[in-house]
């Protein structure tokens, strides 16, 4: 703890905050510099606020400010109703955020990229037309007279100093705590690959939307306090989209994504907002000042200072030493004596054994007109290796979606352990043990190999949300699957920097930490040299004779027919032939849907 | 009587409307980027034709032309300047540069023309259109046709040419577009130019309709994107659909609900996409395996 206190990256912020803490007494006369340093606090407020949902997820808001606009009526309006001390009214100000932004979130984070980055502005539009036409309740368009604490009035802004000096302190905390959380784990996750996250059990909605409604709280507190400050609200001044572009700017000059970032980029506007205005006096010279700090900053500072300054660090750090080699061919032997089948047992006991694992009953699939499923009826035994084939577009890929609940069929029922899950959402299967691999993998690219492991859920719950990072078995568990996988070096790794064939085995590994009852192999083969199919193939049977049932889709013929105890042919949308690896080697049907009826060379007539 | 005469005004509305976001849902399709700088390209034009109407006077129609023309070149350049580079960081760094493009400009304008209401007024600009009961004021609906009229022309044109369907090519697959011989460089600045060429003309058709100053720009980003949104991104025919939604809603609550109009209309948006994800119009994306 000590050791790392010492670090610069956290020494040098905790030492700045401590100077802002002392300074109203250390210069009693700095009533214009405690003004801009408030400025400063609110914009390094919502800076942090907006970094949980748009740099930990990525759904980058453009309406966050709706939230401070939020919180500055909630203070008005109840302040003038119940006439308490205008101090209480900071927590309403966030509870009433919290909720708007639940409501709202629910909604609006249905959307994606692009959509939703308009839909942020469209919120905020709405809301400063809302308080603009209820009157009664916001006073329309003259806005309202905001009731004034009652300390002192010779103590000037210093109460108000302190006060976001401690919403901002609180709003840091609740960033630190989020990061190092399984939820900051899963929100990376999500602005990685969110389909992929939902694979591996991952509630993407509950994590989005708790990101989006935690992010609101900094807002609406720091809201309530500024419409105090500032006396009066109205519409045009506390929904105004020139406060979210400039809270977003102040983000992405510090660096969206990192904890001091989006504080260090609030001070930096604020005082470039500040200069603008005293400087060259008037609105239009400041919007053109912000503009084209944006543009800079976008076209050369993408990744934000903090980021930038600690990768060239890093990098002179690092110059000189070593060049870490990754081996893209190399996987270490694997440790068959790690007891795999206890660290991926699930300790589901109630289902009888009898109970097909997974079963499909006469799925249908449309695509317009195209019918790429039609009515297969097939079920994966416990405990087997089960292959599915068949020639392209006989609808593999369309059945295998619908299994793990990419597609919904047309018509027709998915049941695993006997129950019916063809409504359930991805990351519920994922909970009830059906995990799947990619064709062409899906890891989250900028996390290490570790934290790729660590990230899948094998349920969702406020307790798993809020546990550490790597907290937990979770750690002991995938250093020991990686060590069974022969992947152990690799740990720190940046998933991106491995091989096709090893981020394979890496998926693999990844799925496996859910403890799947069953997992479902998509092209496993595909794209990766023998030697590593080889190595595959002993994995799969390993994790087999634990107990882990197999679903393979496949194109390498062999490999399914020396791997698989049952095979199913898909031909046309339909069941060819279901049976024994001997029985479908030997069928002529199978070899007329493969090569086509005339494979047959016509013997050239002499 | 007062029921056509809103549905004439609503659609009159939508025409132009429906111009402005094909443009923003072209630059959409083609190239993956949010042009929230439309608004403000929309009212640099439309200030530049008050300046010259107010300057010489004559008939602000001719400058259509010219400030597509004007806006085309602009958007060219902005994508060779600066989309180009932003764009391989991903949709949500390229609406931020589009961001800081329109404040720029809109902080450029303030300097040049003040933050003040400006009017082009042609002898047309107080006159109707009597037919019948049915009274249609000259420049909603000169604005309206000419709108629809141009957004008809500039369909065709991507319909029936090389560089429409090349444009349609790069905008379905880049890569394979490239293959085939299309450069995508020269099609999306192609298309960043058409795309600032619609708020050209628009620019010229709002300034016979509205007065205009700089901030105005945020109504019409607003507008626009609540449009694209709602049509389903990338879409033309969403868009144009989008658009008379909202010149139909703009209409009806004018006259039965004032101030609460937009309020409706981003209404509708929020209901709409609760069940439709991707708009009106729009596909999903495939989510898929590989």
């Amino acid at each position: 703890m000590i050791a790392k206190l010492k670090r610069p990256r956290v020494l040098v912020p905790i030492a700045l905050l401590a100077v802002l803490a002392v300074l109203p007494f250390a210069l009693p006369d700095s009533k214009y510099e405690q003004s801009v340093l408030i400025v400063c606090f609110l914009f390094a407020i919502m800076a942090s606020g907006w970094n949980l949902i748009s740099g930990l997820a990525g759904y980058i808001s453009l309406g966050h400010s709706v939230y401070l606009g939020i919180g500055m009526y909630t203070g008005a309006i109840l302040g003038k109703a119940w006439g308490i001390d205008p101090m209480w009214l900071i927590p309403l100000g966030a509870i009433a955020a919290a909720v708007v932004a639940l409501v709202i979130g629910v909604i609006v984070l249905r959307t994606k990229s692009h959509a939703f980055v308009i839909i942020t502005i469209a919120v905020l539009l709405s809301f400063q037309l809302l308080a603009a036409n209820l009157k009664k309740i916001t006073g329309g368009s003259d806005g309202l007279i905001v009731p004034q604490p009652s300390w002192a009035v010779d103590l000037g802004n210093m109460p108000y100093y302190y006060i976001f000096f401690a919403i901002l302190l609180l709003t840091i905390v609740l960033v630190a705590v989020v990061m190092n959380s399984r939820l900051g784990a899963g929100l990376v996750a999500i602005r990685n690959d969110e389909g992929k996250a939902a694979t591996i059990g991952i509630n993407t909605t509950v994590y989005k939307v708790t990101a989006y409604v935690l992010s609101a709280i900094p807002f609406g507190a720091a809201g309530a306090l500024y419409g105090q400050y500032l006396g009066f609200v109205n519409p045009l001044g506390a929904f105004a989209i020139l406060t979210s572009v400039y809270l977003v700017l102040a983000a992405l000059i510090g660096g969206r994504g990192t904890l001091w970032g989006p504080v260090l980029g609030g001070f930096i506007v604020a005082f470039a907002n500040e200069f603008a205005t005293t400087s060259s006096g008037g609105v239009s010279a400041r919007v053109l000042i912000m503009g084209l700090i944006l543009i800079l900053t976008v076209m050369f500072l993408p990744a934000g200072l903090l980021p930038t300054i600690s990768s060239r660090l890093a990098r002179r750090r690092s110059k000189g030493s070593a060049v870490t080699f990754i081996d893209q061919a190399a996987i270490a032997e694997q440790h068959d004596e790690i007891p795999i089948g206890r660290l991926i047992a699930r300790s589901k006991a109630d289902v009888d054994r009898a109970t097909p694992i997974l079963e499909v009953r006469d799925i249908v699939k449309r695509f317009g007109g195209v019918t790429a499923v039609a009515g297969v009826s097939l079920t994966v035994e416990r405990g087997s290796i089960t292959g599915l084939i068949g020639p392209n577009g006989s609808g593999k890929t369309t059945l295998f979606n619908c299994m793990t609940g990419t597609f919904r069929p047309d018509s027709g029922r998915v049941l695993l352990d006997g129950a019916d899950i063809t409504g359930d959402k991805i990351w519920t299967r994922a909970h009830e043990g059906l995990g799947r691999t990619f064709q062409i993998t899906r890891l989250f690219k900028s996390m290490t190999v570790l934290d790729n492991l660590v990230a899948p859920l094998e349920r969702t719950s406020a307790r798993q949300m809020a546990a550490g990072r790597y907290s937990g078995e979770e750690v002991e568990r995938a250093r020991e699957v990686l060590d069974f996988m022969g992947l152990a070096q690799f740990e720190t790794q940046n998933a991106a920097a491995l091989s096709f064939g090893q981020q394979k085995l890496v998926e693999l590994a990844q799925v496996l930490m859910l403890r799947p009852g069953i997992i479902l192999l998509d092209e496993p083969a595909s794209g990766i040299n023998p030697t590593l199919i080889g190595k595959l193939a002993h994995v799969i049977k390993r994790l087999n004779q634990e107990g882990t049932t197999v679903l393979i889709v496949e194109h390498n013929i062999p490999l399914v027919l020396s791997l698989c105890d049952h095979v199913h042919v898909l031909a046309g949308g339909q069941i060819l032939i279901s049976g024994t690896p001997e029985q479908v080697r030997n069928d002529p049907q199978v070899i007329e849907a493969y090569l086509g009826p005339d494979h047959m060379l016509e013997v050239p007539h002499a | 009587m007062e029921f056509v005469q809103v549905i004439a005004f609503g659609l009159l509305l939508g025409g132009v409307y429906a111009l402005l976001a094909s443009g923003v849902t072209l630059i959409f399709g083609v190239l993956d980027v949010v042009n929230v700088a439309q608004g403000a390209f929309l009212v640099f034009s439309a200030l530049f034709t008050w300046q010259i109407w107010d300057m010489l006077g004559f008939e602000p129609l001719l400058l259509i032309p010219v400030n597509g023309a004007l806006m085309f070149i602009l958007g060219w350049a902005i994508y060779r300047g600066m989309v180009i580079r932003v764009a391989p960081q991903g949709p949500g760094m390229t609406v931020l540069l589009m961001f800081g493009v329109a404040l720029t400009m809109e902080g450029i304008l303030n300097l040049v023309f003040g933050n003040k209401f400006k009017s082009v007024t042609p002898p047309y600009f107080s006159s109707s259109l009597t037919i019948g009961e049915l009274v249609l004021p000259w420049p909603q609906l000169i604005s309206g046709v000419v709108g629809m009229a141009v957004l008809g022309l500039m369909y065709a044109y991507l319909r029936l040419s090389w560089a429409g369907r090349a444009l349609r090519a790069s905008a379905q697959n880049k890569d394979g577009a490239a293959l085939v011989g299309i450069s995508n460089v020269k099609t999306s600045a192609f298309a960043f130019g058409i795309g600032a060429a619609t708020a050209g003309v628009g620019g010229v058709l709002l300034a016979i309709m509205y007065p205009i100053y700089p901030a105005t720009q945020y109504d019409w980003i607003a507008r626009l994107l609540g449009i694209v949104v709602l049509g389903g991104f990338g879409s033309i025919p969403g868009a144009i659909i989008g658009s008379m939604i909202l010149g139909l809603t703009e209409s009806f609550a004018n006259t039965y609900l004032p101030q609460w109009s937009s309020l409706f209309f981003y209404g509708t948006i929020l209901l709409i996409l609760l069940f439709r994800p991707q708009g009106l119009m729009g596909t999903r994306t495939r989510e898929d395996v590989a």
